[in-house]
């Protein structure tokens, strides 16, 4: 496998090298260019949008801004293009950094028209500021040179091309490590990243930083190649391809932004070529046609799937005939081929391809990461936190938590030994879960504190108190469902990397070390909650029961003092709650203090040292499980009206 | 009058509910109690056209309900106060009453119209704290009288089966007490209805028949009188009757 | 004449037309939690469409422009509903927000570029029903079409809120928005209400390119930053909050005829856009909306 890989890589390269003398055209030669310009910013493109799950409205402006850091650099202060190029991509990254402030605030819609909105502002202090741009006239700039010795179109496509091969290298690199992880963590589940020690400010910003940064790459190498650049070029036309390109292409793929790029770049020469369009049409309705007669021949009754088709291709032929020429119309069809994609091709071309690949031989697509098998069972690495021997763990003091009117957490106290099996009970709406929120931080209370091993925690974020040593499942589970069962541990053990992006970028020996050793740990803790058969399995993908315990073993990467299961029991069959009551005797076993939320009154009572019970957001008992389960005030809570009957 | 066969659910690929059989017959109460997590508020959410059911068939009267939309099944005469009251807090009481009654009220409604403003007065008089709050908006009443307003809103419609999810969630033990009094007075009056409850004994002591859930299935089910004394409900509420 | 009074009534006549775009936004995020981002579009569509009938573009004039502005009515509410059937609906039913997000772009520059292709790349002038004299209030010179502005945007938004409060098809609407489920049980067909919603927002967006097209150009790229612009409005105001849209545009409105008049007319839609960048970053929820809670 190695060595079809290696041949491979050697063919592309040789094919990349010989590519300019093959084509022999200028033209050819520089659509080539712009091809793996776009890649790189496609690269960039994706970790927003593939991975963190954001839309991005705002490359085009990034793009623009890295082309003219790089025009201005170059015709105001003389900057060689291996200097300017580089300066546009911190440029660029500092925008990129200014643009996160927002995304730090909203998600969704609101960011993608903020990003919009950064992209619009971009082009138009582009076109207004012409003591510096130049204005809508633009920049002329002469051929990029080095040592004196003039680049030719040629000559530029093999610089483009090595920092296209470097790009992608790198961007590999970063995306298959602990920070790629976290960039989809992001997206999976933010609170849950949060709850991992994966700060979702910080790698939010970074995310969109390196992004940015990518496309600053871009419109360097753009400005030199290009040799002259408008404001106008940077519109929000530039925009939408970019995005048709990466999705078309494939997200969450290095291939696929290459192919993307290619395909928006080459397509306009399609259309020009109105025969060759008329050509297409016909493929396509014969394609459509074949889909018809295999959903007649199959004898389903529901013809509503093929409206569209039918009405999409008949349309296509109308076009193709009625029109003369089509470069008139090249958005339109953009825009056609963003609902196509939407609808029909979510997960892309290369996307697509994996899937039919997978179908077959799916050990060919997996996600499997490679584990050396000679560290096994070290689910318990040594105990980092600086656990004090005596008093409570965990002491929360007259905590009160109210939401407008409401007071969800009313003066409570709760104090847990170390050691120990706290059990939290009571009915719906009494106020468990958001007396674990409090506890994590995902809430601030209103009042009261919480001390955590000797230090108060109210007030910190999520993730700084989960790197104390505070983990947690959730009622309604928060995976990362796209992630494999053993990233989702990994982003668990985030906290055991020192690398940073340079040693991902150079692969130092440092991160390797680090890796294999997380990668062991996490494969150690599947097997110890029973998924080892499940490791390479997305965690979507597992039933429901195991995903359940996946995220107790995503919870015991972070190596906790104290973990917190809510409701971990919910929707179990009993044989797995037979599993799950071992497997938290196992941790209590190895030091680990555990607060447990539950309904099943058997697990609770059954292997808890002390409960608490809370009604209406008070405390209203507290003691060892027999005294609880007698105590009227329990019994009342729970049976309510019993009076009246 | 509400016959569901094999009833099968499941939220994304997660199955909740593994083939539910009951029968509501006309004017009586019956009751779904069993601990969190059994499906309780999951069926009735197949019911009411919340929730698509995966295999199983719903009969509401003579027609067959399954899979429907919600919209549609209430046009059938199926009313539904939600699991967490859900009245519209932007609006005032009498018109989250006049929603309730809106398949009468609309062209395309189907419900016969009858007196709308007689059911107002008749929804007012069974519940005086609303009465009092009428023009107030729903999301300033307390928990207590958004539950009633939940109830009537629901009664509305004049539906021939009511489902009731919950009805003492989040209620202070002596609104409880209304609540089930006023469940007692609806049943006097011969509306058929399916009510699911936490508070077992209570439902046990209005209903005429109770089915208990465990796990997505039906474990016991039988007169009310006689699940009241039965061990293995005792495990449904308060559990753990089996390992202690 | 006071110029600091003159630039106020401008900025009020202006915002008064932010308010009823931003209006449509909130149309449908209130129904489905769903955007049109081609919700500028539906502006110049609209405006577009109204030059056809009322001016000599495609053959007419067909019609008066009062009879125009029905027309113009009806082709808006027709367009909502394309976009909600062809870019909204399926993204609802398979839950992608990503989907609509997308689909709404693409419908977008689809639209755009068939009204290039139909109308040109130009921007034409718009006819003014009204006299072109102005009318001086308060020391400032008012064009009467700017007060037709006014009171017709203000209008819609009265007829509206009287739908909404009166008749049990408007209270169906805004039970709709507050829950869809709750809204479903009681029998209100809520993806017909989504479509109205769409409806409704696009007839908005029309109606809002007739009004502006006298006072600005007509051309296939006047929508991109209105649309945008407005979505601003939609968010200061709180894109749950009824009357602060009216607040956020005219705040809007104001700043833009200073900074045009103050700066350079090539900045005036900056502060807008750097406006909606600060609310999102320190107060996403908009100054009048409220501050919804997280659940885990």
């Amino acid at each position: 496998m190695k060595a079809v890989r290696i041949l491979g890589l050697l063919a592309i390269f040789v094919l990349l090298a010989i590519l300019p003398r093959w084509i022999d055209n200028e033209y050819y030669v520089h659509q080539v260019v712009l091809i793996a310009i776009y890649a790189v910013l496609l690269f960039g493109l994706d970790i927003v949008v593939g991975y963190t799950g954001e839309v991005s409205l705002a490359h085009a402006g990034l793009f623009g801004i890295g082309a003219y850091a790089a025009g201005i650099l170059n015709w105001k202060m003389g900057w060689p293009f291996y200097l300017a190029i580089p300066s546009s991509i911190f440029v660029t990254a500092a925008f990129g950094l200014l643009l996160a402030l927002p995304a730090l605030r909203v998600t969704g819609p609101y960011l993608a028209m903020v990003t919009l909105a950064f992209g619009t502002i971009a082009e138009i202090l582009i076109n207004e500021m012409d003591f510096l741009t130049n204005g809508p006239l633009g920049i002329t700039i002469k051929k990029p040179a080095l040592f004196g010795f003039i680049l030719e179109e040629q000559h530029y496509y093999y610089v483009v091309v090595i920092v296209f091969l470097v790009a992608m290298l790198l961007v590999n690199r970063i995306l298959k490590s602990h920070l790629g992880r976290a960039f989809e963590a992001l997206r999976g589940s933010p609170v849950a990243a949060d709850c991992m020690g994966v700060s979702v400010y910080r790698y939010k910003v970074f995310a969109f930083a390196i992004s940015a940064g990518l496309a600053g790459l871009a419109g360097g190498m753009f400005t030199f190649n290009e040799l002259y650049i408008a404001p106008n070029t940077f519109n929000f036309e530039l925009t939408v391809l970019f995005l048709l390109a990466l999705i078309m292409g494939g997200r969450k793929t290095r291939l696929g932004p290459v192919l993307g790029a290619a395909i928006v770049v080459l397509l306009p020469n399609v259309l020009n070529d109105i025969e060759l369009f008329r050509y297409l049409a016909h493929i396509i309705a014969v394609g459509v046609a074949l889909f018809v007669i295999r959903h007649v021949i199959s004898g389903k009754r529901t013809f509503k799937p093929l409206v569209i088709p039918v009405v999409g291709a008949a349309a296509l032929e109308w076009s193709a005939h009625k029109l003369q020429e089509m470069t008139d119309w090249r958005i339109t069809i953009f825009g056609f081929l963003i609902l196509f994609v939407v609808y029909y091709l979510q997960e892309g071309i290369i996307g697509w391809i994996r899937n039919v690949i997978g179908h077959y031989r799916p050990q060919w697509v997996g996600r499997a990461l490679a584990i050396d098998k000679a560290g096994e069972g070290q689910v318990w690495a040594a105990p980092d936190h600086a656990v004090k021997k005596d008093g409570a763990l965990l002491e929360a003091r007259q905590i009160l938590m109210q939401f407008g009117g409401l007071k969800a957490l009313n003066q409570v106290d709760l104090a847990v030994t170390r050691g120990s099996i706290h059990g939290l009970i009571g009915p719906n709406g009494s106020g468990k879960s958001t007396m674990m929120n409090v506890l994590t931080g995902i809430y601030t209370p209103t009042e009261g504190s919480v001390v955590f091993n000797g230090s108060t925690i109210s007030g910190d974020t999520p993730s700084a108190i989960a790197l104390q040593g505070m983990a947690r499942t959730f009622q309604n589970l928060q995976l990362f469902g796209e992630m494999t069962a053993l990233e989702n541990v990994l982003v668990g053990l985030h906290h055991t990397y020192k690398s940073n992006l340079a040693d991902v970028m150079l692969n130092t020996p440092r991160y390797r070390r680090e890796e294999a050793a997380a990668r062991m740990r996490a494969a150690s803790i599947l097997r110890f909650v029973g998924l080892e058969a499940f490791m390479n399995e997305e965690a979507r993908n597992l039933p429901y029961g195991r995903q359940r315990l996946l995220e107790i073993g995503r919870a015991l990467g972070l190596n906790p003092a104290l973990l917190l299961l809510d409701e971990p029991a919910a929707g179990l069959t009993s044989p797995e709650i037979k599993d799950l009551i071992e497997i938290i005797r196992k941790i209590r076993e190895h030091g680990i203090t555990v607060i447990l939320i539950e309904h099943h009154m058997d697990v609770v009572m059954g292997i808890s040292d002390v409960v608490s019970v809370l009604d209406f957001g008070q405390k209203i008992s507290e003691g060892k499980p027999a005294a609880v389960q007698s105590d009227p005030k329990v019994i009342e809570a729970y049976l309510g009206g019993q009076a009246s009957t | 009058m509400l016959e569901i066969h094999d009833l099968k659910a499941a939220y994304g690929q997660v199955q909740v509910l593994h083939g539910i059989s009951l029968n509501v017959p006309q004017g009586q109460v019956v009751t779904l109690i069993g601990s969190n997590g059994a499906g309780k508020t999951t069926t009735m959410r197949a019911v009411s056209g919340m929730l698509k059911p995966s295999a199983g068939r719903i009969m509401l009267g003579s027609k067959d309900i399954t899979g429907l939309p919600a919209h549609r099944i209430a046009k059938i005469g199926l009313a539904h106060s939600p699991e967490g009251r859900r009245v519209f807090p932007t609006q005032s009481v009498r018109d989250n009453l006049l929603l309730g009654a809106f398949t009468r009220l609309t062209l395309g409604g189907k419900r016969p119209r009858g007196d709308i403003q007689g059911d107002l007065e008749k929804a007012l008089d069974l519940f005086p704290r609303l009465r009092e709050r009428q023009h107030q908006l729903a999301g300033t009443l307390s928990g207590g009288e958004q539950q009633m307003l939940a109830m009537a809103r629901a009664l509305m419609l004049k539906p021939e089966v009511l489902l009731l999810d919950e009805p003492s969630m989040g209620l202070a033990p002596i609104l409880v007490d209304e609540v089930f009094h006023i469940i007692g007075r609806l049943k006097e009056q011969g509306i058929t209805m399916l009510l699911v409850e936490q508070f077992a004994a209570a439902a046990l002591g209005v209903a005429d028949y109770g089915y208990v859930m465990e796990n997505g299935r039906i474990a016991v089910h039988g007169p009310a009188t006689q699940l009241r004394n039965d061990p293995k409900v005792q495990a449904a509420y308060l559990g753990g009757s089996a390992s202690h | 004449m006071d110029i600091l009074m003159q630039l106020l009534m401008s900025g009020i006549a202006l915002g008064m037309i932010y308010a009823v775009i931003a209006f449509g936004y909130q149309s449908t995020f209130a129904t489905s939690g769903t955007l049109n981002f081609g919700q500028g579009e539906a502006l110049m569509l609209g405006a577009m469409v109204g030059l056809s009938i009322n001016g000599d573009v495609l053959g007419g004039p067909y019609t008066n422009y009062w009879l125009m502005i029905p027309l113009v009515l009806l082709f808006g509410a027709l367009q909502g509903v394309v976009v909600e059937f062809i870019a909204v609906r399926p993204a609802i039913k398979s839950k992608s927000e990503f989907g609509w997000i997308m689909s709404t772009i693409a419908l977008g520059i689809i639209f755009r570029n068939v009204a290039e292709n139909i109308w040109g790349r130009d921007d034409m002038p718009f006819p003014s029903p009204l006299p072109t004299a102005p009318i001086h209030i308060l020391d400032a010179n008012v064009l009467p079409m700017e007060l037709m502005v006014v009171v017709g945007a203000l209008l819609m938004m009265l007829l509206v809120e009287l739908f909404n409060r009166r008749s049990i098809y408007g209270k169906a609407v805004v039970a709709t928005s507050s829950d869809r489920d709750a809204a479903g049980l009681m029998g209100i067909n809520t993806g017909l209400v989504i479509t109205f919603s769409y409806a409704l927002s696009s007839m908005s967006a029309a109606f809002a390119g007739v009004l502006i097209a006298p006072i600005t150009l007509t051309g296939a790229s006047m929508g991109a930053v209105l649309g945008l612009k407005a979505f601003a409005v939609a968010i200061i105001g709180g894109l749950t909050s009824g009357l602060g849209v009216i607040v956020g545009g005219i705040l809007l409105g104001i700043a833009e005829t200073t900074t045009g008049f103050y700066l350079s007319t090539g900045y005036k839609d900056v502060p807008g856009l750097v406006l909606l960048l600060l609310v999102l970053a320190i107060k996403p929820s908009g100054l009048f909306g409220k501050t919804t809670i997280k659940k885990v």
